[in-house]
């Protein structure tokens, strides 16, 4: 058949295409894998640098640098696990850490670190070590790259809302004061916080702190105070009529906010690349400060780092030396700078040149206030009713099922039982 | 005055265009609206509606440009463009000389066999994917297209649908070709694949299609970057929390699309071929 | 054996698929099988814990819910989703020359976008406020739906995405049995004086039999393995998946969480096995129908 035979054509023909750059091992070889965005452009240039002053310290060392989305690192390093193919050094969030730990995907690194002198350790930011510590004499990463949310506000909308933009609010009442203007005017105030468990935190900030939040894992309990949590409940029936509808993450969000309809989006810092650019090319005005608290002293808003994990095995004591490599100040300033991310290490963030950066130094204060997500961390991976389950209440309350103490009671109890084994 | 061969234009005509042109708006339209954002400057809202034609064809050349340079965008392709023509040559070849004869003969355990093979149909992906990927590492083909290829060759959902076009095949045409002298094997050759191309060819779409699209397996079983899918190197740009603006990761998607509307369009000839073959034949 | 012998063209031919479908295939679903009875996080020896991920799956609020989903979902989209690719297919079918070709080509081109690529364009498409149909409705007065964020709508939404790709799929289907059909059935019902109505009913429908058999029985199933489609509409990750309130949480999506979010391979894989059954009844009940047509 003159198909089949042109199919055997084209297929020899693309065999000798594909076989071609299939990399020869060399003493070692180390895989290092990184979020997608750290593997393109100036950022891969810089990682690329990164290792290249590091292999020239250590002959016979090579290192693969792999980007990868999201949830492909996560699915990549545990089916990596489950078959003994894990990579040597490799990045994923702190909040699937958990998993990665009980896959056997990250190596103890406690004797590593303590070994290491003062004047390292002494960079990072505390509580990202003591996350990344769920027990004493175990540690499973080291902080890397992290944010804290802030409040992104349109000062067209305000200005047109008749606010003055020049004085950010200070309280959650006159946030809400401002979103109902901002309503009045025509516009969307915020968008629907309610949708995505990490926009649920942030509002819960405002409220409550860490110290009612999270997972108690020694009784299967969720941690979340019912007080809280209905106080909690009655921002989001407040907000429910001056959302967008549209979430905290989705891209028509942005484009809300780009095109003069949506005053506020509390978020991280990944957005501004898009408002920056269309601060350029338009006539966006916008700026980005800390999402009130229900008192002056106090803010909203959640922290979340991404790690840099080692996996056990033979390459760990090389892999190890260049994780801290990559994490040492004088790498962690060079990324800040590049990217104008905030980062885990203290010392970096206090560099001058990085803390002149606006994004960085309005980052390093929102961290200060900032709720961890979803703590503890590395200790049993969140069933995923955990999450789930908190969308549900707090989206049946905004639509009026229940009244704030209802939903809160139920969420809880309904948390519980997804605890309970 | 129309020539009267012509059938007159009726109420019924008129409906007909009137309805299949707005269906092919409905299916063309969304696809159209994706290449205007991506000719578009960056930074411009995406939500202008109705997005008729595209405002900046230079600044859309700029991120394709943009997007070949700092991803292995080109290689990727190669990856999936043989990914998915051994796939396909392989599905069809293992598939229709299984199915010639599930379709036409009979042989002993042949019911059991399609049975279960059937049933197969039926389990979800999902549930035999770590095992797959546990059996494709232990046999060292992680990051190698023979570890991306084979597992996926005995389609259960080609020979289902081989079986359903063999089984048409008139048996007394087997019979005559049997007393022509010709072998079991070159029955299967000269009869039975030209006697159902058409099948095939749809086949082969269907399963360039699924293997286009096929993101899981190649996630796992292709970490390495010189092995990456186009799916996976889309994967790089559909990241939630991307710090890429919005056109850039529209254009990503797009140019994943170029390719499988390329093979359909050169395929459908084929297809037309193939009827007008047999018409001229009988 | 003598009918080894007799038959051995037979089972070389069939060779190739059997040992492939054996490795590949068969022993996974085993294997699955056995796992699911086993507390397993795919890297340590696995756990025997008899039924308890059956039990637990069974007892799960969100089982309960992806279950209930699917059961609408199937029930709508696939009668429509075939109603609307045979209609297609007639018409396609009743154009000639370049405008059949033109027609079929411009339905298939959803079908050929990868999902991720429909997703996208289909939730902007979808955004309420601004998003094209909210627009277009806006022209005749109505207000903007959330589609996509309004438990009302999200499964109906995510139905007229999925009938969107699959349609194009389907009508090349039908249209290749359409070719099958020899034209003198038809020549011979018009001079009978059958009208087109008639002949679609007595002609067409029951000639594409095994082609609709065909078509429905790849509908259902695939309709049942429903993921990529409400996970990307629904931004879903390994952590946060289904959509607001769970409206469009499928039991694969659920699985897939399971597993990689949550680590429990052992369950996921009896959610598996439960879907899997769900699936096989389901297909046993249109083989009984189709006998139960014929008869």
């Amino acid at each position: 058949m003159a198909m089949c035979s042109k199919f055997l054509g084209s297929v020899s023909a693309l065999i000798a295409v594909g076989w071609t750059g299939i990399a020869a091992a060399q003493d070692v070889t180390l895989e290092y894998w990184v979020y997608s965005d750290f593997a393109q452009g100036d950022a891969l240039a810089l990682q690329q640098q990164f290792i290249s002053e590091f292999t020239a310290k250590h002959p016979g060392v090579k290192i693969n640098i792999v980007g990868k989305g999201d949830a492909d690192l996560t699915a990549g390093q545990i089916a990596g696990a489950a078959s003994g193919n894990i990579p040597d050094v490799f990045m994923n969030g702190i909040g699937t850490g958990a998993q990665l730990v009980e896959v056997g995907a990250l190596a103890n690194i406690h004797d590593k670190w303590m070994a290491m002198p003062e004047e390292y350790r002494s960079q990072f930011d505390e509580s990202a070590i003591k996350n990344c510590t769920p027990e004493p004499g175990k540690m499973y990463c080291l902080p890397y790259t992290g944010y804290g949310s802030l409040l992104f506000r349109n000062l067209t909308v305000l200005e047109k809302a008749g606010i003055d933009p020049s004085v950010p609010p200070a309280t959650w009442a006159e946030w809400l004061d401002q979103m109902k203007k901002v309503k009045e005017a025509g516009m969307y105030a915020i968008p629907d916080q309610a949708l995505i468990f990490n926009s649920i935190a942030e509002m819960y900030a405002i409220s409550g702190d860490v110290s009612t939040w999270g997972i108690d894992w020694e009784t299967r309990t969720t941690r979340i105070d019912p007080d809280v949590m209905a106080e909690v409940l009655q921002k989001f029936v407040d907000m429910a009529p001056l959302t967008s509808g549209t979430s905290r993450n989705d891209q028509a969000t942005k484009d809300l906010f780009i095109t003069d309809n949506l005053a506020f989006h509390t978020v991280g810092p990944w957005v501004n690349p898009t408002y920056e650019e269309a601060s350029k090319n338009g006539k966006l005005k916008y700026d980005f400060v800390l999402i009130p608290g229900d008192t002056p002293d106090k803010h909203g808003g959640i922290q979340n780092y991404e790690i840099i994990g080692v996996a056990p095995g033979e390459n760990f004591d090389i892999a190890w030396e260049f994780a801290s490599y990559v994490t040492e100040k004088e790498q962690m300033a060079r990324w800040a700078k590049l990217l104008s991310r905030f980062n885990s290490n203290v010392a970096a963030m206090n560099d001058p040149e990085v803390s002149a950066l606006p994004l960085i130094s309005k980052s390093v204060e929102a961290v200060k206030y900032a709720m961890d997500v979803m703590p503890p961390y590395l200790v049993k991976a969140a069933p995923s009713c955990y999450s789930s389950t908190v969308v549900d209440y707090v989206s049946a309350t905004a639509d009026g099922d229940y009244t704030p103490e209802e939903g809160a009671k139920e969420m809880i109890a309904e948390l519980n039982d997804c605890l309970a084994e | 005055m129309t020539a009267p061969s012509r059938p007159r234009l009726t109420v019924w005509t008129v409906l007909k265009w009137a309805l299949a042109i707005l269906v092919a708006i409905i299916a063309v339209f969304p696809v159209w609206w994706m290449i205007n954002v991506v000719f578009s400057l960056p930074g411009e809202p995406v939500s202008i509606n109705p997005r008729l034609w595209p405002t900046s064809i230079a600044a859309g050349i700029e991120k394709i440009q943009m997007i070949f340079a700092e991803t292995g965008y080109l290689r990727a392709y190669g990856v999936s463009l043989l990914y998915a023509a051994l796939t396909i040559f392989g599905v069809l070849l293992i598939g229709s000389l299984a199915a010639f004869e599930f379709a036409l003969f009979e042989f002993r355990g042949k019911r059991v066999l399609f049975a279960v093979i059937m049933l197969s149909l039926m389990v979800p992906t999902a549930v035999t994917i770590i095992p797959t990927y546990l059996l494709t590492s232990s046999l060292g083909w992680l990051n190698t297209m023979q570890g991306l290829v084979v597992p996926g060759l005995a389609s259960a959902f080609g020979l289902f649908m081989l079986v359903q076009f063999m089984g048409a095949i008139p048996r007394d045409m087997i019979e005559a070709a049997r007393l022509d002298g010709a072998s079991h094997f070159q029955i299967y050759w000269h009869v039975a694949l030209p006697l159902c191309r058409n099948a095939l060819v749809t086949l082969a779409i269907l399963t360039f299609m699924q293997t286009w699209g096929n993101y899981m397996w190649p996630l796992i079983v292709a970490t390495r970057p010189e092995m990456y899918t186009v799916g996976q190197v889309v994967g790089l740009f559909n990241a939630p929390l991307s710090h890429q603006t919005v056109d850039v990761v529209m254009t990503a998607n797009l140019l994943a699309a170029i390719p499988p509307l390329l093979f359909f369009l050169i395929f459908q000839r084929k297809i037309v071929e193939g009827i007008a073959m047999s018409g001229t034949k009988g | 054996m003598p009918s080894l012998r007799r038959h051995l063209p037979q089972y070389l031919m069939i060779a190739p698929f059997v040992v492939l479908f054996v490795a590949f295939f068969l022993y996974p679903i085993v294997s699955g099988f056995y796992y699911s009875f086993h507390d397993w996080n795919g890297v340590d020896a696995p756990r025997f814990i008899g039924l308890a991920n059956y039990e637990k799956l069974l007892g799960s609020r969100d089982f309960g819910r992806a279950m209930g989903n699917l059961a609408t979902y199937i029930s709508i989209t696939v009668p429509l989703g075939i109603l609307v690719a045979f209609g297609l297919a007639l018409l396609v079918d009743s154009f000639t020359g370049r405008w059949a070709s033109f027609f079929r080509n411009a339905y298939f081109v959803p079908v050929v976008l990868p999902a991720f690529l429909a997703a996208t364009i289909w939730r902007w498409i979808y955004a309420p406020n601004f998003g094209l149909l909210n627009m277009i409705l806006g022209w005749f007065g109505i207000p903007s739906i959330n589609f996509l964020n309004d438990t009302d709508s999200m499964i109906y939404a995510l139905i007229a995405v999925d009938v969107w790709v699959s349609a194009g799929f389907n009508m090349v289907i039908f249209l290749a049995g359409l070719k099958n059909i020899p034209g003198e059935l038809y020549e011979a019902a018009r001079l009978d004086g059958a009208n087109k109505w008639q002949q679609i009913v007595h002609i067409t429908v029951p000639m594409l039999g095994p082609v609709m058999f065909f078509v429905i029985t790849y509908s259902i199933i695939s309709a049942m393995q429903v993921f990529d489609k409400p996970w990307l509409l629904t931004g879903s990750s390994f952590a946060e998946y289904g959509g607001r309130r769970g409206a469009l949480l499928f039991p694969v999506m659920d699985m897939m969480g399971r597993a990689f979010g949550e680590v429990h391979f052992g369950e996921a894989a009896a959610y598996g096995f439960l879907l899997t059954v769900a699936i096989i009844l389901l297909t046993l009940a249109s083989f009984a129908v189709r006998k139960w047509r014929r008869s």
